[in-house]
């Protein structure tokens, strides 16, 4: 199974889930463009780790709720490693508003950047695989395409549209040889990181305070313990192979068994 | 009389769907708050029948998607109706579009039309219910919120947003008393879903009536049944119930054995 030599484009990898997949892409031998917005420090700190491992890999900045932004990354992508071969969507914002306090300014922000902005970079890679015949999409969703979060309506509204995004895109681009595919994961521990304030990836010693202060979540897992950012990483390195070549319009749950509980 | 002293809102009256409810649930003794785009015109015999039959109902034309517009009008039709027991929401706004090439305005567009009303419907709905402690949210939606058409992406997008928009809602304001249900509903006869939903990449809707099990299609009156069911107290314990209303029609697999006159 390997992605060596692919070029691959992940969208918010600057924190958390897409800076643990854009620097396991690149250890794998991908070639990997680390997309951000405001997240420059933390997107600076991907870029070096993915160096410091003998990596490939460079920085793109847009804003993925602007159609110019994304085209522009894609081209620049392109332009620099000759082509894209795997789009990882994952830029996402969740304001953990409840029900009541959202507004059509949240509302709007939301659906631009996570659906809206969704499609958009799927439509900007598209031309890019086509040409190869063969390109593979993967979307990063969450368990709340399905179960609501009950603490903001609009982000699990966004993720069930991402769901649906996924599997249309899928049949639509099957003929190119292009693959769309979602992973739901459930709670990842992406340390302290946010979008202000970006912090390297935890140190073991840390990570295992983290579990013991939080050992009530931890019964909600049957695996016994929360996601990390490296198990994404390593489905999506799967989905991004060749290997995977069968599999489009799927979404994979990737919760640690948390939803069966 | 299953609906005497009950105040409905429903968001389209103009459409089929629309009409049947209107018809069916009037028929039960509500009072209707009807959102109409022609201001009643294309409406005008099922609210002769209304009013022969002493019965009320409040012609209303407003933006859905604008949280104080929905608002104002729901605190004006209060004082002439009383709060509401029943949204009805069955917006569907349905165009063709691909993926690679959508334009961004038609894309928000469908959501605006078919999500956002029903976010800021049912933030305005949800406000009054809660001081009852009581109600019923029924969204009229689509197979297309679960089943990709390979036509209409923005249409199922937005749908597949709703779906997560009902259970939140049935999980935040089930705590108050109301329940939030969706409707999933399949082609319907006389209604051209072949045109609306077939495409060049599904097979779905080659010979779809014969995919309902019974080869006999619903109608806009077998929608309106259901949506009495959920309007009623029958249906106590069904919340964030994803309700598919087909036939039968999407449990095929390959069309095997399909039942031709």
């Amino acid at each position: 199974m390997s992605i060596a030599g692919k070029i691959a484009l992940v969208t918010g990898a600057g924190t958390g889930i897409g800076q643990g997949v854009a620097v396991e892409l690149a250890r794998r031998g991908a070639k990997v463009a680390v997309h951000y917005n405001r997240s420059d420090a933390g997107a600076r700190n991907t870029l070096s780790r993915i160096e410091s491992i003998g990596g490939e890999g460079c920085l793109v900045q847009a804003d993925v709720a602007r159609k110019e932004d994304i085209d522009r990354m894609a081209e620049a992508v392109a332009d620099r490693f000759g082509g894209i071969d795997v789009l990882v969507n994952n830029a996402a914002l969740q304001l953990n508003y409840d029900f009541f306090e959202h507004d059509e300014d949240s509302f709007d922000r939301m659906m631009n950047i996570n659906l809206k902005g969704y499609l958009q970079c799927i439509q900007a890679v598209v031309p890019y695989m086509k040409t190869k015949r063969s390109g593979r999409i993967i979307v990063i969703s969450s368990v709340h395409s399905k179960r609501p979060t009950d603490f903001d309506a609009v982000y699990a509204m966004t993720k069930g549209g991402i769901r649906m995004l996924a599997r249309e895109s899928a049949i639509e681009l099957a003929k190119y040889g292009i693959t769309v595919n979602a992973i739901e994961p459930g709670a990842v521990d992406v340390g302290k990181q946010s979008v202000r304030e970006s912090k390297p990836i935890l140190s073991e010693e840390e990570r295992e305070r983290q579990k013991h202060a939080r050992s009530s979540i931890l019964d909600k897992f049957p695996l016994g313990r929360v996601g990390k950012p490296l198990d994404v990483a390593n489905l999506v390195a799967f989905i991004a192979s060749d290997e995977s070549e069968f599999m489009t319009g799927s979404s994979i749950r990737l919760d640690g068994g948390s939803m069966l509980l | 009389m299953k609906l005497q002293n009950k105040v409905v809102f429903v968001t389209d009256a103009d459409n089929e769907v629309g009409k049947s409810v209107v018809k069916r649930l009037s028929e039960e003794g509500a009072s209707l708050i009807l959102n109409s785009g022609s201001g009643g015109g294309a409406l005008a015999g099922e609210l002769a029948d209304i009013r022969e039959a002493g019965r009320q109902a409040l012609v209303v034309n407003v933006d859905l998607s604008s949280g104080e517009e929905v608002a104002d009008m729901l605190a004006a039709a209060e004082e002439a109706l009383g709060s509401v027991d029943v949204l009805v929401h069955n917006q569907a706004l349905v165009r063709k579009a691909s993926v690679e090439t959508c334009e961004e305005a038609l894309f928000l567009e469908s959501l605006k039309i078919n999500a956002k009303t029903a976010f800021f419907c049912t933030r305005a709905v949800g406000r009054q219910m809660q001081r009852k402690q009581a109600g019923s949210i029924i969204y009229v939606s689509s197979i297309h919120a679960e089943k990709p058409t390979g036509s209409s992406f923005a249409f199922s997008v937005s749908k597949g947003a709703v779906k997560m928009l009902a259970k939140e809602a049935a999980l935040v304001l089930g705590r108050s008393g109301v329940r939030v249900n969706t409707i999933e509903l399949g082609p319907l006869d006389g209604r051209e879903d072949g045109e609306l939903f077939g495409s060049d990449f599904s097979t779905l809707y080659r010979d779809y009536e014969y995919k309902v099990p019974n080869a006999s299609l619903g109608t806009s009156d077998d929608l309106a049944e259901l949506v009495l069911f959920l309007s009623t107290d029958g249906s106590r314990y069904v919340n964030g119930s994803d309700i598919r209303l087909d036939g039968g029609f999407l449990l095929h697999y390959m069309n095997h054995k399909m039942k031709r006159p």
